[in-house]
């Protein structure tokens, strides 16, 4: 019996240059930072502080650091595409052979999702929506713990078929029959499949943890019409976790069990229907795009409101859509599979539905422009992604109408007039409105601004990259170009594949501008500080903490009585018609302890994710175990909460002292 | 959770809706997130029974579930697994009442009742095999066996959260934080039944229909 | 704190307190779900099997059996009721009703569109194969 199952030394691709290449250059760059940490002696101070931290605030900052790097690694996949694209014209081969090739576009989709866009939007959720409805963390913190790290694992996995072994060559969506084990015989698909499926349960988890936060937990006096929109988009997202991400679930162990136990869900043989793993996928995968676009939403609500000193415009329209879009995000599925067989009645429904969803979208956009119209709008980072957001994914929505009507999409389906139509709407819909949300929390959460002309300079780049790397797509795309071509022989093609190349290069610019906004606002944090808790003049309840909060948020829970509670007060205060503070007696208070279970649960998931992939029984069975051991213990640990005595509450309030609290 | 209202905010006359009263209390907390956690269950088994009927004549020439399914046997299953619904039932009226060996009477009668659940299903489904009707037979049998499987884990996952129950239970006594989980269990295990109304319904007592 | 309208986890029995609850009401309600429970099986059961009844017809009735079913455990065991303080639990339960639903509606009408579109009939299979 093989102790290691399929894995040997061939898994490892020591003949690619190219990701030999990187492995040195990353695995340098990881033992350099383990190393310095080591050496610095932090260990102790992150294991306590962040590892077992389950804290939504330190949650949700690992979230996006671990978001960013993706970033990182998705585009860098992005970029390598775009260049072997741009030289691989007439009899050219390129540098990237297909089977690499095949591997990089598959990665690419499936890091920019699941690692990038979910942990980017669930990140921001965690760390703003506690604090924007008064209350001290979410409902189930140590759970919370337990969604980042198996997140983690599965960026761990993904990364780790760089080199070890392969990844799936299907396409982010890997149908069957090619992602079956007769057309996939090796590990990539695997390493897909067991990637996703954990960090799925951490998603699931997140979405039943905020949708009960959001529904059971808010400061006294927050009735559902007083909460910010963003707290109401984080709701409507979360509900559709919860709604989606099970059909997943049980989609991708159907594939398993294919392909493990030879079972004939979507087989070619035995009666297995490989469309409905198509039919499934989407009905998941509709509401993810809704489950990362309504957050967003939220964050140009709030961004929006706060720049120009005025109240969100159309309040209870806003609720309205965001309900709206919420259910009928179930409802539109087929306009995926358009192509694939449906007949015409049943296309024309879902073209129907599909134009319809457009409507609370529009209703939305218009909200945020009378928001801004007669106002006094100051020009900040976050408010330039929002109107760079509103003047780009307008167009790309358009395009979304245009293959809304199935008689156009069979013209275009899976051309790269739909890579540039889903570009179109994500990029500027979640990623500029991630980008945004980043820039306007980053003083909440540590204590100073980002700098603001290498922000803008980011900007720039990147709206003018997006651009350049993309509208040629919709021409090349109606000239005939299919999607995921490792070379092609329309050399007609090339000169708009070469602008495209030029603009991913300018979003490159963007994207190094973004790393040295981060190293210049910490060399000079002191200069960009923020002392009052409040630097945008906000509206919300988070601006009404120290930055950044205390642990507990909140010594005593504010008490709302409207909407934009916060800002009623300071304008108040400002005219003296209140005073800042009411004097109230600090108690002890309890804060949920910290714990290492979530770390160690998506440990051990990483164990038996790994060895199931390789087929290591045994390892798989240690894992298995561990977690299980985990899991017995959090059950019958005996101290869950530590108590924060009173005199440190307002220690921290005297040294902390805010404008105004609730 | 800790507030203090002022007198002057206080509305003496007026109810506060629950919206507004603050955060709710942990039992309710609870609940509520473990019926969420619920519901996105129900939820994947709404994607397997889906598969299945769509797979359910799928047969690839091998055996039928007219010719597989043996309905006095589903009978035994149901009525096992209800009564242990009724016997779950009864162990949240002794933990209402904090009558200690009520509850574990109760836990006692439920776990056996679900232990018979499991054997008969795990008969069935070696008996299913022994006459060459695997799940790699055919599409129809991988997903007859899948969504009854996936069925009968959960039932497993239950017996095992029930025992563990007890010891806590027994090391503890009825703390919070017991009561709530036992709550939880309950809702799990009556879930569980809704669930099985559903497969006997339409795997079983639909499957054998000419 | 001021008087709130309460508010009810699923499961637990609506807002009476504790002490007013008698534990024989409790067995009461729970003895006539399993009995309602138990004639709604055995009527499954005997629709299945009986000839008495107009075959077409016999899926549907089986469908109305099994959402009464599932009723009775909602109401008797679970306790989910119409009240004002059920009603989160109640729109949850909604919500999650709505899913599935669609997942299975939309699942079964499309996949018996693609199947009657795109799969060929046995005959023109037939003929394929003879040549």
């Amino acid at each position: 019996m093989n102790l290691l199952g399929k894995l040997d030394w061939t898994a490892i691709p020591f003949y690619e240059p190219i990701i030999m290449g990187t492995v040195a250059n990353v695995g340098a760059v990881v033992v350099a930072a383990l190393a310095w940490v080591t050496v610095k002696g932090y260990w102790p101070y992150l294991w306590r502080e962040w590892i077992t931290s389950v804290d939504h605030k330190r949650i949700g900052v690992m979230y996006l650091m671990l978001a960013l790097l993706m970033l990182v690694r998705g585009f860098a996949d992005g970029i390598m595409m775009r260049t072997q694209q741009a030289v691989a014209a007439g009899g050219a081969q390129g540098y990237l052979p297909p089977e690499h090739f095949d591997q990089i576009f598959s990665a690419h989709g499936t890091i920019m999702i699941f690692f990038v866009a979910m942990p980017f939007v669930i990140g921001l959720m965690n760390f703003a929506v506690p604090l924007q409805l008064g209350v001290r963390d979410v409902a189930f913190p140590t759970m919370n713990s337990a969604s980042l790290w198996l997140t983690a694992t599965g960026i761990l996995l993904i990364n780790v078929s760089l080199f070890v072994g392969e990844f799936a060559k299907t396409g982010w969506v890997a149908y069957p029959p090619l992602s079956e084990l007769q057309f996939s015989p090796g590990v990539g698909v695997d390493y897909y499949l067991w990637s996703l499926q954990i960090s799925g349960i951490g998603t699931l988890l997140s979405g039943v943890n905020f949708v009960t936060t959001i529904l059971k937990m808010r400061a006294p006096g927050m009735s559902y019409m007083r909460m910010p929109v963003f707290c109401w988009t984080a709701l409507a997202s979360n509900l559709l976790i919860v709604a989606a991400f099970p059909v997943l679930t049980a989609l991708f162990a159907m594939l398993l069990l294919d392909r493990y136990l030879g079972f004939h869900f979507f087989t070619l043989d035995a009666g297995g229907n490989a469309m409905m793993y198509v039919n499934l996928f989407w009905v998941w995968g509709h509401p993810e795009v809704y489950i990362l676009v309504l957050p967003a939403f939220g964050i140009y609500s709030e961004v929006s409101a706060t720049f120009s000193g005025k109240p969100l415009f159309g309040y209870r329209s806003m609720v309205g859509a965001t309900l709206a879009i919420c259910v009928l995000s179930y409802t539109v599925w087929l306009h995926h599979f358009f192509t694939m067989g449906a007949s015409a009645s049943v296309n024309a429904f879902f073209g129907i539905t599909s134009m319809i969803i457009g409507v609370p979208t529009g209703v939305k956009v218009f909200n945020w422009l009378f928001t801004m119209y007669g106002g006094r709008v100051r020009f900040t980072v976050p408010v330039l992604w929002t109107i760079g957001f509103m003047v780009t994914f307008v167009f790309g929505g358009l395009t979304g109408v245009l293959l809304a009507l199935p008689a156009v999409d069979w013209q275009v389906h899976n051309s790269v007039f739909l890579v540039a139509h889903f570009h179109h709407v994500i990029v500027p819909g979640v990623l500029f409105g991630a980008i945004a949300g980043y820039n306007y929390w980053f003083p909440k959460a540590f204590g100073f601004r980002l700098d603001e002309r290498w922000g803008k300079a980011a900007f720039w780049c990147w709206f003018i990259g997006f651009h350049l790397a993309f509208m040629p797509l919709y021409v090349t795309g109606l000239m005939g170009m299919t999607r995921r071509l490792q070379h092609y022989d329309v050399l007609a093609w090339q000169p708009w594949l070469l602008v495209a190349e030029a603009g991913a290069v300018i979003v490159m610019a963007g994207i190094v501008c973004q790393v040295v906004q981060l190293v210049v606002s910490i060399r000079h944090r002191e200069q960009l500080c923020d002392t009052t808790g409040d630097p945008w003049n906000g509206r919300t309840l988070e601006w009404a903490t120290a930055s950044p909060p205390p642990a507990w948020n909140f010594a005593i829970l504010p008490r709302v009585d409207e909407i934009d509670a916060f800002w009623a007060k300071k304008q108040r205060v400002r005219a003296k018609q209140d005073t800042p503070r009411r004097q109230r007696g600090y108690q002890p208070i309890e804060v949920p302890k910290n714990s290492p279970a979530g770390f160690a649960t998506a440990f051990f998931a990483a164990i038996t994710g790994f060895a199931l992939i390789w087929h290591i029984w045994w390892m798989a069975g240690v894992g298995l175990l561990g977690a299980s051991v985990t899991w017995l213990a959090f059950m019958f640990r005996t101290e869950d909460e530590v108590e924060i005595p009173a005199e440190q509450l307002g220690r921290f309030d005297r040294k902390h002292s805010v404008e105004v609290s609730l | 959770m800790n507030v203090l209202v002022d007198a002057d905010s206080v509305r003496q006359a007026e109810l506060l809706d629950v919206s507004e009263a603050g955060p709710a209390p942990k039992r309710i907390i609870a609940g509520f997130g473990f019926w969420i956690f619920l519901l996105s269950d129900i939820v994947m088994f709404s994607a397997l029974f889906a598969s299945y009927a769509v797979l359910a004549k799928a047969t690839a020439g091998g055996p039928t579930g007219a010719q597989l399914f043996d309905l006095r046997n589903a009978a035994m299953e149901t009525a096992f697994l209800l009564l242990s619904s009724y016997s779950c039932g009864l162990m949240s009226l002794a933990i209402n009442s904090r009558h200690q060996r009520g509850t574990v009477f109760g836990a006692v009668v439920t776990f056996l009742l679900g232990a018979a659940f499991l054997n008969l299903e795990l008969r069935e489904f070696q008996d299913m095999i022994a006459v060459g009707a695997s799940p790699q037979r055919s599409a129809f049998l991988s997903a007859f066996f899948t969504l009854v499987a996936c069925h009968g884990l959960h039932v497993a996952v239950g017996l095992a959260w029930l025992v563990l129950m007890m010891v806590q239970l027994s090391m503890r006594g009825f703390q919070q934080v017991v009561v709530r989980r036992l709550h939880c269990f309950s809702l799990f295990w009556h879930a569980l039944d809704i669930i099985w109304v559903l497969i006997f319904t339409i795997v079983y007592l639909m499957g054998v229909l000419p | 704190m001021t008087e709130a309208r309460r508010d009810v986890a699923p499961g637990d029995r609506p807002a009476i307190p504790a002490a007013e609850r008698s534990a024989s009401a409790g067995l009461l309600v729970y003895t006539i779900g399993l009995l309602l429970a138990g004639i709604l099986t055995a009527t499954s059961f005997w629709v299945a099997n009986t000839t008495a009844i107009w075959a077409p017809g016999v899926p549907a009735g089986l469908a109305v059996l099994a959402i009464a079913q599932m009723g009775v455990h909602l109401v008797f065991f679970l306790h989910i009721t119409t009240g004002p303080d059920s009603t989160h639990n109640v729109l949850a339960l909604a919500f999650g009703v709505l899913i599935v639903f669609l997942v299975l509606a939309g699942s079964l009408v499309i996949m018996a569109n693609l199947n009657e579109n795109t799969m060929a009939h046995t005959e023109m299979m037939n003929l394929q194969m003879q040549r």
